[in-house]
């Protein structure tokens, strides 16, 4: 690991309140609340993932996951509708005697009106949602997941380079917030300065955004604080972007070897995850926003199948390899190629 | 390396003024430093990053310094906190 990236602490949420659940979820995935009483704010979702208890409602409760929010799909419905109105209690009775967060049922299904009655009593609530059981885990998994994701705030600045997420590090006062100001001037959209919240999404992607507080200001040396989205327009910033090359700046040293050719990817790892590094010697007279696109465009071409420094040596195999196959031992001439060996009238 | 946790005294908290004196002092030392509250930890030499604290007057940081003057870095910040940011009558 390089080291601006050393001692970053890795920040996670311990447990979201089903409350916060049920107000994110109820305008967006229209779900309504089924049980009488009020959501006690003090009621905990500390798992990411999500349970189908229809095997606890049968009675088998010995690896019952009860703690993760529990779904009850067509399966469970229908199982619990199936039995007599003894059983069907006994076996809500059991579900409940478990400490679960709360309750949702899927596809519009009817509530028995036992669970109703049952989650009242034990306060715990009970949410519909009228999307079918496996749309709606793949939503609220996602949202679990953003939810509980690794977290670490990194110092540097953040910017979408045609569509790439480049990142800024080095040290204060090197003069990352002007590159990434010279960049939304050239059209690129800021995400965050100084501040950037990186967290983990799914296996191998890192998302970055700003702080709600600091939301694209930017402080330049001299001038003091701005809001880029009020100079620069709506054009000018997003949200949120995946994080994809790390940009390290620092003090051109004389003393160290820059990489030359480009094939050696190196990589540094955040929250397991590695990235893309690029270390960027500067001095004065250096056109770091220029290099900052031409990383971008690069990286897409090499996204899309292109590699610069790759087909470069290929043909380069290539050349050396013809050459000492027709090699003649008195052939002391050195023929040069040019581009074009006679490109017929062209003198422009 | 130091690490020294701070209770902010003056009633005002940590607001513009005192956050960019922090990061004046904090720009005449070469060591490192950070300020953190609970896990959230920010460059203490960025003001934007100081400012994201949001530290309310009562509320406790740590500041950590590191690097070859931390000594004197540390002894003139955490003076500066001590003092109420100079708000304390």
């Amino acid at each position: 690991m390089p080291g601006k990236f050393e001692n970053i602490k890795e920040i996670k949420k311990d447990s979201i309140s089903v409350e916060f659940l049920y107000n994110e979820f109820k305008g967006r995935f229209k779900l309504e609340k089924v049980t009488d009483k009020d959501i006690d704010p003090e009621i905990k979702i500390t798992e990411k993932d999500i349970h189908r208890p229809g095997l606890a409602l049968a009675g088998y409760v010995k690896l019952f996951t009860y703690n993760r929010v529990q779904l009850f799909g067509n399966t469970e419905i229908k199982y619990l509708e199936q039995l007599s109105p003894e059983e069907r209690l006994s076996s809500l009775k059991g579900f409940f005697s478990f400490d679960v967060p709360c309750v949702i049922v899927t596809n519009n299904n009817e509530i028995p009106i036992e669970l109703k009655e049952l989650a009242d009593l034990r306060n715990v609530p009970v949410f519909r949602s009228v999307y079918p059981t496996t749309r709606f885990s793949y939503f609220i998994s996602d949202f679990l997941d953003d939810q509980f994701s690794a977290q670490v705030i990194l110092h540097g600045s953040f910017v979408d380079v045609y569509g790439v997420g480049l990142f800024f590090s080095g040290k204060s006062g090197i003069g990352k917030s002007e590159i990434a100001l010279d960049l939304v001037e050239r059209g690129h959209r800021l995400v965050a300065d100084d501040v950037v919240v990186v967290s983990k999404k799914g296996e191998g992607v890192l998302m970055g955004s700003g702080m709600a507080l600091a939301k694209h200001i930017m402080e330049i040396r001299g001038l003091g604080i701005i809001d880029v989205s009020k100079i620069f327009g709506i054009r000018s910033i997003r949200f949120q972007k995946r994080v994809e090359v790390i940009v390290e700046l620092e003090d051109w040293d004389r003393d160290k070897a820059y990489d030359r050719t480009g094939l050696d990817n190196s990589t540094t790892d955040i929250l397991d995850v590695d990235i893309e590094l690029i270390k960027l010697p500067i001095f004065p007279g250096k056109n770091i926003t220029v290099i900052a696109e031409v990383i971008a465009l690069n990286y897409l071409c090499k996204h899309y199948g292109y590699n610069a420094a790759e087909e470069f040596r290929r043909k380069l195999q290539e050349k050396i390899t013809k050459k000492s196959e027709s090699r003649s031992l008195n052939d002391k001439n050195i023929r040069i190629e040019k581009t074009t060996e006679y490109f017929e009238h062209d003198f422009e | 390396m130091i690490i020294k946790e701070v209770t902010i005294v003056n009633k005002a908290g940590m607001h513009t003024r005192p956050a960019s004196t922090i990061v004046k002092i904090a720009a005449k030392y070469k060591a490192d430093f950070f300020i953190s509250r609970n896990n959230f930890e920010v460059n203490g030499k960025s003001i934007i990053g100081v400012m994201t604290l949001a530290a309310e007057q009562g509320s406790s940081l740590t500041l950590r310094f590191d690097g070859e003057d931390e000594e004197e870095f540390s002894k003139e910040m955490i003076g500066f906190f001590e003092d109420g940011f100079g708000e304390i009558k």
